[in-house]
């Protein structure tokens, strides 16, 4: 798209000086620069996702609750969960660990990022932040290499003392990690109990609700590598840092509790251990220890003796994911434990039963209302269960976009559906658009387990591929959802090791074709029917990485999560069907040249990369055949920066294109090129989206429209809309709408002072109606603007002085005023595509379709921006919606009639002005004559007569009831409506309608003009022979179709009426006069 | 056509703001930047008329007429097809006529409902004389403001409503306010941007601003087309009309 610059220099800036310096600002870019395109959620809060932490007060008789999600950061409700806002979005990390609302003071509030639920896509923290107006502003706090934190507590009676329960980190070894206490708000912390090696930290806290400087803690000693993970020590029987603590002094020194002979305690060692006092009695303490016998144990001497409980399978069942209890506040033998049900004891411990319900399962967290503890509020891996019986039966929240993402595509349906799977949360198709919005129940659920890569078969629109974790591929029938299994399996005494997230790809090339990778690379040719093993196996075979069935530490779990030495990217040249890239999780990375035939590993090749990096992505170039990118994680080594590379000769050399140097922040998961524009590049981190549009030379961070800093998992350009598609890690499928812009940001444009750039072509996307009512409790995501979208670029922010955007027709008309957006770099502002609504007579209520304009006839149109004196023009070519059939022809064969319309609103409205003033004179008149006056009667029956007339063209019944009182205008309104409403032709009958009216008006008008003829004349004349000025009618003033402007007759309207009417009078002298002073 | 007017963030546009950096500080260079407390409190009227746009995919235009005396009363009226829909706080109370349903009776707006027509009806705006309206001030620091790195103050006032303010950090005039208030016992927060600032009386002025919910797309948006000061007042204007107003 040209732009062009018609107006030079603006040497006279009125009056108001603008200072130099913000004008002189240097061209920058960074997220100010790129955010103004904007992003959009679509959630889904049908599958919300996992919650870490809940805590919540009543307070002024309503539930004040706080949500933790595992990565989507801290939602905040003042209505028991009717409605939440995300109030953590502008912090630089959306994992949290711990929520607490400091007990004396409900707008003071904690938070601990990093949680602690630590499976193997877990998150990571940066620490401790604190609110004091209720989640508004935060105050970070330190504990900055905490990694994570599962656990705060504020002492109810000094609320500067604070006790952060820190695991610490999860992948390395870290002595910043323990028990920590401030006694100064958060200002300074102490390490008041550390563990007796670098893996072992705190994992959980209880006080005393009678003594608060007394408290139990416990030690965990945990760590995990991409291929292990252990609760404990390496082994059942290995040595474990793990232990139970009681402190009497707030912490100043503590005991740690050993299993003795008559205390009742198990043997060490211990892995991850959960411990509660019972708020109504401090004696009553609950803990459950992990350990070659795992159980419930219970003491009834505040800790000194203890009694086995409960040890069935809940008790065993992945310890590192449910150690958390949670008494009831007024029954010390009613205890719930997140498990994967809810479960609850009402005897103390002995035994528990499930009480999860229809809810999901994994639960987290759980608050119970101690005002009413049938009120119960817990966070699961499915977001957020509400329940009013005591924690039997549950409502779910279904207003929380929270959900866990791990891939995306999108297909070509129009509008586009975008496909995802979950953490835990299974595989789903969802809507990018729908009337009324993208609201829950427009996500269909395709597949179960946890869901990561979903693919439409482009060969076949009735199918879909979708996985479980640990390589449960499926190819699903999108009719009859059957399910058929096509995982490539093993042969003679073999293991296939696929990843928890393993790779599908579709040939970019070849429709039907898919991949599938293990250890080996699979390809089918006929949709899973048959595979093909297309290479040897390409990781690093390492067999120290291979011992997963001895994984977890003391209590064994091997899940799939920790599968390792296996493929986990695939990516098919575009350019070139016989080059393939495998990354594996083991650190390879592996080219085929020839479809399979041979590989050759080529990581070596990448300079400054230490070994056996996860390779997150790899991806071949849409461009370039000999082009590919690859995404390195090395979190699982403790390591989060990111390192992103491409190669431009198939992998001999690399570069490395985006790291911390370059400012991004949190490890690499994803690196996308753009379909059109090979030098913007798009990188998914732990931390959020960066974008680069020169190759990768420099990148700033995408913050549009809120978007936080929330883990990028995975990217998909819609080539036709070229809309970017993120997938998030916590807060579900996001969306920015047309990415062309991006394309054209060069050095010249950014040291522009404002330009327009090019954006994909406009549509008339139809009008169209959707939804039903959901009440306030549901989430529903923003649809594209189905207006004309159009952007623009300003080095700063405008401040001084009128920006404005005027749109003008093709005969270089100004058609419309837009109100312009202000902020530095890209802008996005929308033009309705409509001309001015008809000015429409006033009756008793609004003509509800009058208040909008027809929608223009596609053509070329221009924009144009004043900035400061300078012009700026730029065409816009609107077409209409691809989806109908419609041609240019029916749609000037629409506009035409709804002008046609227009202009006899405008007619009408010409036609009451003249009626309205005689009916106003003879009325005026009236009143000054006295009673009796002969010639008082006679005006009098004239404006009685008008306003008969005028009660033909118009309701006029007020009141604000239902008067179903149509008149000439209401039903021009109605005829109007539906010709405006179909872009097409409108229908021969509807034009007949219009043809009636306007019989029906040029009647009333003859009656009127009879009236003034021959009623008018005796009044004036004895108006006349009283010496009193005669009654004026203002001209009729003809209306011709073709040349209707609702601005012409505004103006005309206005100066009959003396008044504004419409839309504002041009003051643009006045206001330079003002400017001026 | 019921949304409420918020003009709010117009009459903010009396204030001041500093360097490195208090509250008090941030206030006084705006007010220096807006052209200086006295000529703020020389205002004894201001009149603003413009276009009221609720903009998306039908976009809808209403004319736009406010009138603020300095005696704490407000008028603002929107007019579409011949009809004008009138709030107005008259220094003690709030009522409306929102005539575009068929009823042109004025009704009496809840205290709650009539706190942003309060707010409006302050012609110095919450900055000055922060301290006899009874409110606190805090500086916060700054904030990224869609790309420009803003100074961020709140104000907490008497009536328990907080406000941010985002300044411009090389012009100090105010470009982001955040409403909080509860309504209702319900908190609303309303967010607007102000930008084409214009000098009328020696004071800059906000000739654009656009408002949504926070969080939400702004989507009204306020193009003053002209503002004037000390124009007469008819107080008669603010007050609730005796009987329901004329029909046509």
């Amino acid at each position: 798209m040209r732009t062009k610059n018609t107006l030079a220099a603006a040497f006279a800036l009125a009056a108001f000086s603008i200072p130099a310096a913000a004008q002189d600002a240097a061209a920058r870019f960074d997220a100010g620069t790129i955010s103004g395109l904007g992003a959009r959620n679509i959630g889904s809060a049908t599958m919300s996702g996992r919650i870490s932490a809940i805590d919540a007060r009543v307070v002024d008789g309503k539930t004040l609750l706080y949500v933790g999600a595992a990565s989507g950061g801290v939602w905040k409700s003042t209505d028991g969960g009717t409605t939440f806002k995300p109030v953590f979005d502008k912090q630089p990390v959306q994992s949290i660990g711990a929520v607490t609302i400091d007990p004396k003071n409900p707008q003071v509030v904690w938070v601990g990022t990093g949680e602690t639920w630590t499976r193997n896509s877990v998150s990571i923290g940066n620490g401790i932040y604190k609110s004091t107006d209720g989640g508004d502003t935060w105050t970070y706090l330190g504990l900055p290499d905490s990694e994570r934190i599962s656990r705060i507590l504020v002492h109810p009676q000094r609320p500067d003392t604070v006790y952060a329960c820190v695991p610490g980190k999860l992948w390395s070894d870290s002595t910043a990690r323990g028990l920590y206490v401030t006694h100064d708000g958060g200002r300074h912390w102490t390490l008041a109990l550390k563990g007796p090696n670098a893996s072992t930290g705190c994992a959980d806290i209880s006080m005393d609700a009678k003594d608060p400087d007394h408290l139990f803690v416990s030690l965990w000693d945990f760590r995990r590598k991409g291929w292990t993970f252990r609760s404990g020590g390496e082994g059942p029987e290995a040595v474990s840092g793990s232990g139970l603590f009681e402190t009497h002094d707030g912490g100043t020194s503590f005991t740690s509790i050993e299993p003795g002979k008559d205390n009742g305690l198990p043997a060490k060692p211990w892995g991850r251990i959960g411990v509660t006092i019972a708020p109504s009695d401090p004696k009553r303490v609950y803990a459950v220890i992990e350990g070659v016998r795992s159980a419930l144990f219970r003491s009834d001497d505040g800790g000194r003796t203890w009694t086995e409980g409960d040890r069935s399978q809940a008790m065993v069942w992945r310890p590192f994911y449910f150690s958390r209890l949670i008494v009831d506040p007024k029954n010390p033998d009613k205890i719930f434990k997140p498990n994967l049900p809810l479960i609850v004891s009402l005897d103390g411990g002995k035994s528990f039963s499930s009480t999860g319900g229809g809810a999901h399962g994994d639960w987290h967290d759980l608050w119970i209302n101690p005002d009413n503890t049938n009120h119960v509020i817990g966070g699961d891996d499915g977001g957020l269960f509400l329940s009013h019986d005591g924690g039997n039966r549950w409502w779910k929240g279904d207003n929380l976009p929270i959900s866990q993402f791990y891939h995306v595509s999108a297909d070509d349906q129009d509008p586009y559906q975008v496909y995802g799977g979950l953490q835990d949360n299974g595989s789903w198709v969802g809507d990018s658009a729908n009337p009324g919005g993208i609201t829950n129940a427009r996500w269909e659920p395709v597949f179960f387990g946890d869901g990561f890569w979903v693919f439409p078969d482009p060969a076949d629109p009735d199918y879909l591929y979708a996985e479980a974790q640990g390589g449960f591929l499926g190819r699903i029938n999108r009719r009859t959802k059957q399910i058929r299994f096509i995982a490539p399996t093993a042969g003679f005494k073999e293991k296939l090791r696929y990843n928890w997230n393993t790779p599908i790809e579709l040939s970019p090339n070849e429709k039907g074709t898919i991949y599938y990778g293990a250890q080996f690379l699979f390809r089918s040719r006929d949709q899973g029917q048959n595979w093909e093993r297309i290479s040897p196996d390409l990781t690093t075979n390492d067999p120290n990485k291979q011992k997963q069935e001895e994984s977890g530490g003391i209590t064994v779990d091997n899940s799939a999560a920790e599968m390792h030495t296996t493929i986990y990217s695939i990516s098919e040249s575009p350019k070139d069907g016989r080059v393939i890239w495998v990354g594996t999780d083991d650190g390879n990375v592996q080219l085929t040249r020839d479809g399979g035939t041979s590989w050759s590993n080529v990581v070596g090749n990448v300079k400054g990369l230490p070994r056996n990096a996860w390779v997150s992505t790899v991806e071949a170039s849409q461009h370039d055949a000999g082009t590919a990118y690859a995404t390195f994680d090395r979190h699982t080594f403790g390591d989060m920066d990111p390192y992103v590379y491409r190669t431009r000769d198939f992998g001999r050399t690399w570069q490395k294109i985006a790291g911390k140097e370059h400012g991004l922040r949190g490890y690499a998961h994803v690196v996308k090129e753009d379909t059109v524009d090979p030098d913007l590049l798009f990188v998914g981190t732990e931390f959020g989206l960066w974008i680069s549009t020169d190759g990768g030379a420099r990148w700033a961070e995408f913050k549009g429209g809120n978007f936080p800093s929330v883990a990028v998992r995975d990217l998909a350009v819609q080539p036709r809309d070229s809309d970017l598609v993120i997938a998030t890690h916590g807060r579900g499928i996001w969306i920015i709408d047309d990415i062309t812009p991006l394309r054209s940001i060069d050095d010249a444009l950014l040291a522009r002072d404002a330009a327009f750039v090019a954006a994909r072509p406009v549509q008339q996307r139809i009008a169209s109606f959707g939804g039903s009512v959901e009440g306030d409790a549901k989430f529903v995501g923003d649809n594209p603007s189905n207006a004309a979208v159009i952007t623009y670029y300003q080095r700063t922010r405008h401040l001084f002085g009128d920006l404005k955007i005027e749109v003008l027709d093709p005969d270089g008309k100004v058609i419309d005023t837009l109100p312009a957006s202000k902020r530095r770099g890209l802008n996005r502002i929308t033009w309705s595509m409509r001309v001015k609504p008809p000015v429409v007579p006033p009756a008793a209520q609004l003509a509800n379709y009058g208040t909008i304009g027809p929608r223009v006839v596609p053509g070329t149109y221009t924009v144009r921006m004043t900035k400061n004196k300078q012009i700026y023009e730029t065409p816009l070519e609107v077409s209409v919606d691809r989806r109908t059939k419609l041609t240019v022809a029916e749609r000037r064969l629409q506009f035409d009639a709804a002008m046609r319309v227009h202009g006899m609103f405008g007619e009408m409205t010409g036609l009451m002005a003249r009626i309205n003033a005689v009916r106003d004179q003879a009325a005026a008149i009236v009143a000054k004559l006295p009673e009796g006056d002969p010639a008082r009667s006679k005006v009098a029956g004239l404006g009685e007569k008008a306003d008969a007339i005028r009660k033909e063209i118009v309701a006029t019944k007020e009141g604000g009831a239902i008067t179903g009182e149509e008149r000439l205008r209401e039903k021009l309104d109605n005829v109007y409506g539906a010709i405006v409403f179909y872009e097409g032709a409108p229908g021969a009958y509807q034009l007949a309608t219009v043809d009636a009216l306007q019989k029906e008006m040029n009647d009333v008008a003859a009656r009127f003009d009879a009236l003034v003829a021959k009623d008018l004349p005796p009044v004036n004349d004895a108006l006349k022979a009283k010496g009193a000025p005669a009654i004026q009618v203002p001209p009729a003033r003809p209306v011709a179709q073709s040349d209707v402007s609702s601005a012409d007759l505004d103006a005309a309207f206005s100066a009959w009426r003396g008044a504004s009417f419409g839309r504002g009078t041009d003051l643009r002298g006045a206001k330079a006069k003002h400017v001026a002073r | 056509m019921h949304r409420r007017i918020c003009l709010s963030a117009l009459l903010l546009a009396a204030s001041g703001a500093a360097s490195a950096m208090t509250a008090e500080e941030l206030i006084a260079k705006n007010l220096e930047a807006k052209g200086g407390r006295d000529a703020i409190k020389a205002i004894g009227s201001l009149r603003s008329t413009g276009k009221l746009s609720f903009t998306g995919d039908f976009s809808v235009d209403l004319t736009l007429d406010t009138i603020v005396s300095r005696t704490g009363k407000v008028r603002q009226e929107a007019s579409l097809q011949g009809m004008t829909s009138v709030q107005a706080y008259d220094g003690t109370e709030g009522w409306q006529i929102q005539p575009f349903g068929g009823r042109k009776d004025p009704e009496k707006l809840s205290a709650d409902d009539s706190k942003g027509l309060i707010d409006d009806a302050d012609i110095d705006g919450p900055l000055v004389d922060w301290q006899a309206k009874g409110s606190t001030i805090e500086y916060l620091g700054t904030e990224d403001v869609d790309g420009t790195e803003a100074h961020k103050l709140k104000i907490s006032e008497k009536d328990g409503d907080v406000k941010y303010v985002y300044f411009d950090p090389d012009y100090f005039l105010e470009i982001r306010t955040v409403t909080q208030r509860k309504v209702r016992g319900s908190e609303q927060a309303f967010e607007s941007d102000l930008g084409n600032y214009e000098k009328v009386a020696g004071v800059y002025m906000p000739f654009s601003i656009e408002s949504g919910p926070k969080g939400a797309p702004k989507q009204q948006k306020i193009t003053l087309e002209k503002v004037e000061v000390n124009v007469p007042v008819d107080d008669a204007k603010f007050a609730f009309p005796a009987s329901p107003a004329a029909s046509k």
